[in-house]
């Protein structure tokens, strides 16, 4: 082999590349060319020298936590996605020739719905029994159809509805401007002290909407306790490690619930929950995706970060 | 029980915890060789993110005979790309403009202090910024990450012979910015 090929060859050959032919011949020529064999080892003290090049690159947890962030996004949306799509099949089952009457008919059956609403609520009302009990400012829950009601009353665990008498709505016997009930059950008592059946909470409409803010509640007092938890761990810049597996588990459990809770919020449109569970989530998801054994400055990122937002305020005041 | 194979197989089922694995075993090697390529640390961040979200959209494409490490690699190859092409590219070549950076060929003796790795360091990411996008990805490859030729060729879809090439130029040109720290860094 002459020098000029084996030159050629020798990044090839430092490199691993060169076949077993092109290998042979390369060191036999190297023995007895010193011009190339000090080639050689100037290019192996230049590979050497790049192993030595340090980025200085260190994988913080946000990085994990925003592909986390982003992940849990796409699968939302994905599943929002394959609803959307049934909603669009059945939109085009309307959308069909033989169904194209439907469109103007639930428009009729709407506005006549409505028109019924707007009767029922403005007719003139006998005064019920119960409107001596609706007085302002009454702090505790009072039963707003009378002694009637105690059966339901007793079986049902949900408080019972409160009312306030500080609305607009004067003129109309008793006084009755905004009820305590959820949204759904509200909209349908308002209006109607007289028919007992209506002016009851409906049980199973109640209890689905207070288990669910109760959940919350609990569910954001026991996050609470955890970044209170967390902000008071005890450790030291020297520390090599914190031994953060406790809140790391309890993290892990509370952000799984958390993610539920806020999307059982967002589609019940309760959007001040919505919001404090989005606003707690991040916290959730940096504690969870610590090491058992985690680094200080790790550490320290979070519970500045919880002070600095004052989260705990945030959720005590929820 | 925590090969690749297994780690995509079961990430692919839904389990987030195996695609977490993943992403730990190969986000410095990734995160390094962005950046490599743009020689922006928050960008290199952001692109890297981007790299692992697409990959896990497209665990299920992944062939059985692909080695994972080359897949991801050829997935933040096509974001890095991307994203230099658009913006990236526009802020590193103001940064270059910089007498500063540019003042690599410089043949004065080396300062032997405490900062001369430092300095080296600094040198180096210069020195492959004014490489060519290609001689840069290859050079990158095949001496910061160990790549083979084969793996190379797959990662960045070049043939070997121009892959070859463009290793042997970037090689010429990073000694003659870098050379001159040769047997001084890491004595």
């Amino acid at each position: 082999m002459k020098c000029d090929d084996c030159i050629n060859l020798l990044e090839t050959y430092l490199d691993g590349e060169a076949t077993e032919r092109e290998s042979d011949q390369i060191q036999t020529h190297l023995a007895t060319c010193s011009m190339c064999a000090n080639q050689l080892e100037t290019l192996t003290a230049e590979s050497e020298m790049f192993t030595r090049y340090d980025r200085e690159m260190e994988i913080s947890p946000a990085l994990w936590n925003g592909v986390a962030a982003r992940i849990a996004l796409e699968d939302r949306q994905a599943e929002s996605k394959s609803k959307t799509g049934l909603g669009e099949w059945i939109a085009g089952l309307f959308a069909m020739p033989a169904f194209r009457f439907a469109m103007p008919a639930m428009a009729l059956v709407l506005i006549a719905l409505l028109v019924g609403l707007a009767y029922w609520r403005t007719r003139p009302q006998a005064p019920a029994h119960g409107e001596n009990i609706a007085r302002a400012g009454n702090p505790k829950p009072i039963n707003p159809t009378g002694s009637n009601s105690g059966v339901q009353q007793n079986d049902n665990p949900v408080p019972a509805p409160t009312f306030d008498s500080t609305g607009a709505d004067e003129g109309h016997g008793p006084k009755i401007i905004a009820v305590n009930f959820p949204p759904r059950s509200r909209a349908m008592n308002i209006g109607r002290p007289t028919d007992q059946s209506d002016v009851l909470p409906d049980t199973e409409n109640n209890n689905g909407g207070t288990m669910e803010e109760r959940d919350t509640a609990s569910h954001l007092e026991q996050a609470q306790n955890l970044l209170l938890s967390f902000r008071n761990i005890k450790y030291s810049d020297t520390d090599e490690e914190v031994d953060v597996s406790y809140e790391k588990s309890e993290s892990r459990r509370l952000l799984s619930e958390n993610i539920m809770l806020r999307r059982e919020a967002e589609s019940s449109g309760k959007f001040p929950a919505k919001s404090m569970l989005g606003s707690l989530e991040p916290f959730l998801i940096d504690i969870a995706n610590l090491p058992d054994k985690a680094r200080p400055a790790d550490v320290r990122q979070i519970t500045d970060r919880v002070q600095r937002t004052e989260i705990v305020a945030e959720l005590r005041s929820y | 029980m925590n090969s690749s194979a297994d780690l995509v197989s079961r990430a692919c089922r839904g389990d987030h915890d195996a695609f977490r694995m993943i992403f730990e075993r190969y986000s410095r090697p990734v995160l390094s060789f962005i950046y490599d390529q743009i020689g922006d640390r928050d960008a290199a961040e952001e692109l890297a993110q981007e790299t692992f979200v697409r990959a896990y959209r497209s665990l299920k494409s992944l062939r059985e005979e692909t080695k994972l490490s080359t897949w991801l690699f050829g997935i933040a190859k096509n974001v890095t790309r991307e994203s230099i092409r658009s913006k990236v590219r526009d802020r590193r070549n103001v940064d270059l403009d910089d007498d500063q950076v540019l003042d690599l060929s410089d043949q004065s003796p080396v300062p032997v202090n405490q900062l001369l790795d430092k300095e080296f360091n600094q040198v180096v990411q210069r020195s492959l910024a004014k490489l060519d996008d290609d001689k840069r990805m290859v050079f990158t490859l095949k001496v910061l990450h160990q790549r083979s030729y084969e793996e190379i060729a797959e990662i960045t879809g070049f043939s070997i012979p121009k892959l070859k090439t463009d290793l042997h130029r970037a090689r010429a040109e990073m000694r003659q910015r870098v050379g001159r720290y040769i047997g001084t860094i890491g004595t």
